[in-house]
C-alpha cells in the first residue's frame, strides 16, 4: 500500500478540498441555517399575532370596564333618587294620615262636646219640666185648689233657678 | 410547556438519520482495516493512497484524507437533517434548543468579530469550524485526520485568501493596490509578502498542529512499547508481551492532541478567517463609495 509524503502539494487535492468546504457551506446554509431561520421568523410572527390579540383584548376589556363603571354610577344615582322619592312620598302620606286622624279626632271631640251640651240642656229642660209638673201636681193636691198655673210656674221656676245655682256652685 | 409526543414514524426517521450519520464512519473504518498492511512498525507517513487518477498537470491520488473528508461531509449532512427534523415554532424538541443556541452563538461570534456587513458569513464560518473540528475528531475512531494533510488545509486557506482579496477589491483595483503602500510607501514589499504569508501561515499552523499531535502520539506509544518490553519482558508467558506502560499515558495524550488541539485549531482557523476577511475589507471607504453612487443615481 502506497502512502503519500508527509508534506506533499497536489493541486487537485486542494481543489477537491475547496469544493468540499463549499459543499459543506451549501449544506449548512440550506439544511441548517435556512430552516432554523424560517422557524424563528414563524415563531416571531406567532408571538406578534398573540401580542396583538392580547392588546386588542385588553383594549376591549378596558372599554367594557368603563361602560360597566358608567352604568354602575348611573344605577347608584338612580337608586338614590328612587329612595329619596319614596321617602318623600311616604313622609307626605304619613303626614296626611296623621293630619286626617287629628282632624277626625278633633271632629269627634267637638261633636261629643256639642252632643253632651245639647243633652245636658235637654236634660235640664226635661228635669225642669218634670219638676214643674210634679210640684204643680203636688201643690194642687196639697192646696186642693186651683191656682193660677202661670203664677205657680213662675214661682217654681225661680225656686229651681236657685236650686240650679246651688247645684252649679256646688260643682 | 407540555411534553412532546413522538409518533412511531418520527422515531423511525430519527433512527434512520442517526444510522446514516454512523454508517459512513463505519465504512471508513472498514476501508482502513482492509487497506492497512499487516506489518505495523513505527511509520510516519502521509495519507494512504487508495488509487490514483490520471489527470492533467498532476496525477490525482485519491487518499485517505479525501475519503475521510467526504465521510465527514456525509455525516454532517445527515446530522443537519437530524437536527432540523421536527422543527417547530411553538413546541420545540430538545435538540431544537441545542440547535437554536448553537446557531445563535455562531451568529453572535460572526457579528462580533466581523461586523454587521458580514452577517451572511455565519454559515461559512460554521462550515469551516465543523469541517475542521470533525476532520480532527475523526481520529477518535482511528481514522486518518484529513486536517493533517497539507493539501486539505491548504485548499481552505486558499479559499479564504480568495475571499480576503475579493473583499479588498470591493472598492476597486486602484484602492486595492494603494492599500499595499500603507502606512508608508517603502513598506510595500513587506506588505506583499505578508499578504501571501497569510494563507500559508494559516494552512501550516493548522496542518502542523494536527500532524505533530499524531507524530508525538505515535512516538510516545512506540517508545512506551519498547520501554515496557525492556522492563516487563522477562515476565513468564504471555504476560511479557503485554505493553503495560502503554496503559494510560497515550489516552491522556490523545485527549489533548485529538480532542483539545483539534477543536482549538478549528476555532483558531475560523477566527483567523473572520478577522482577516473583515480587517482587509475597507468598510468605511466602501460605504462612502455606495453613498456617492446612490447620490449620482439620484441626480440622473
Amino acid at each position: 500500500m502506497q502512502s503519500s509524503e508527509v508534506i506533499s502539494v497536489n493541486i487537485w487535492q486542494m481543489i477537491i478540498s475547496i469544493l468540499n468546504l463549499l459543499i459543506l457551506y451549501a449544506i449548512l446554509k440550506k439544511l441548517l441555517f435556512k430552516p432554523v431561520q424560517n422557524m424563528l421568523v414563524q415563531r416571531q410572527n406567532i408571538i406578534k399575532t398573540n401580542f396583538d390579540n392580547a392588546k386588542l383584548a385588553e383594549a376591549e376589556a378596558e372599554k367594557s370596564k368603563k361602560l360597566y363603571e358608567e352604568k354602575l354610577g348611573q344605577a347608584d344615582t338612580e337608586a338614590a333618587q328612587i329612595i329619596k322619592d319614596a321617602k318623600q312620598k311616604a313622609e307626605r302620606k304619613s303626614d296626611k294620615i296623621i293630619q286626617n286622624a287629628k282632624d277626625k279626632a278633633d271632629g269627634i271631640v267637638s261633636q261629643a262636646k256639642t252632643d253632651a251640651n245639647l243633652e245636658y240642656q235637654k236634660v235640664q229642660a226635661d228635669i225642669r219640666n218634670e219638676i214643674t209638673q210634679v210640684s204643680t201636681m203636688l201643690s194642687e193636691k196639697i192646696l186642693e185648689r186651683e191656682i193660677n198655673t202661670d203664677d205657680h210656674r213662675k214661682l217654681i221656676d225661680s225656686f229651681i233657678e236657685n236650686l240650679g245655682d246651688d247645684y252649679d256652685s256646688d260643682q | 410547556m407540555k411534553k412532546r409526543k413522538y409518533s412511531a414514524k418520527f422515531k423511525a426517521v430519527d433512527a434512520f438519520l442517526i444510522a446514516c450519520m454512523i454508517l459512513p464512519i463505519l465504512f471508513g473504518i472498514m476501508l482502513y482495516v482492509m487497506f492497512t498492511p499487516e506489518s505495523s512498525g513505527i511509520e510516519i507517513s502521509g495519507a494512504r493512497i487508495y488509487f490514483t487518477l490520471n489527470t492533467p498537470v498532476q496525477p490525482l491520488p485519491i487518499t485517505e484524507s479525501q475519503v475521510n473528508s467526504w465521510i465527514v461531509i456525509i455525516s454532517v449532512f445527515f446530522l443537519c437533517l437530524y437536527l432540523t427534523h421536527g422543527l417547530s415554532a411553538t413546541n420545540p424538541t430538545k435538540r431544537q434548543h441545542i440547535v437554536e443556541w448553537a446557531l445563535e452563538q455562531t451568529k453572535k461570534l460572526v457579528s462580533d468579530n466581523m461586523g454587521e456587513f458580514f452577517d451572511e458569513f455565519a454559515p461559512f464560518v460554521a462550515a469551516i469550524m465543523m469541517l475542521s473540528a470533525f476532520s480532527s475528531l475523526i481520529t477518535l475512531v482511528g481514522l486518518y485526520p484529513p486536517t493533517s494533510d497539507l493539501n486539505v488545509v491548504g485548499g481552505w486557506a486558499l479559499l479564504v485568501f480568495v475571499l480576503i482579496t475579493y473583499y479588498k477589491f470591493k472598492c476597486g483595483a486602484v484602492h486595492y493596490l494603494k492599500s499595499f503602500a500603507e502606512p508608508v510607501a517603502f513598506l510595500t514589499p513587506l506588505n506583499v509578502i505578508s499578504e501571501f504569508a497569510t494563507p500559508v501561515s494559516m494552512a501550516f499552523r493548522h496542518y502542523g498542529n494536527i500532524l505533530s499531535g499524531s507524530v508525538i502520539s505515535v512516538l510516545v506509544a512506540a517508545s512506551l512499547q519498547e520501554l515496557s518490553k525492556i522492563i516487563f519482558g522477562k515476565l513468564p508467558g504471555f504476560l511479557g508481551s503485554i505493553p503495560f506502560l502503554q496503559i494510560g499515558l497515550p489516552a491522556v495524550l490523545s485527549i489533548y492532541f485529538d480532542v483539545f488541539s483539534g477543536l482549538l485549531q478549528a476555532f483558531i482557523f475560523a477566527m483567523l478567517t473572520m478577522l482577516y476577511i473583515s480587517s482587509g475589507f475597507p468598510e468605511e471607504d466602501y460605504k462612502a463609495k455606495l453613498l456617492k453612487k446612490s447620490a449620482v443615481k439620484a441626480n440622473t
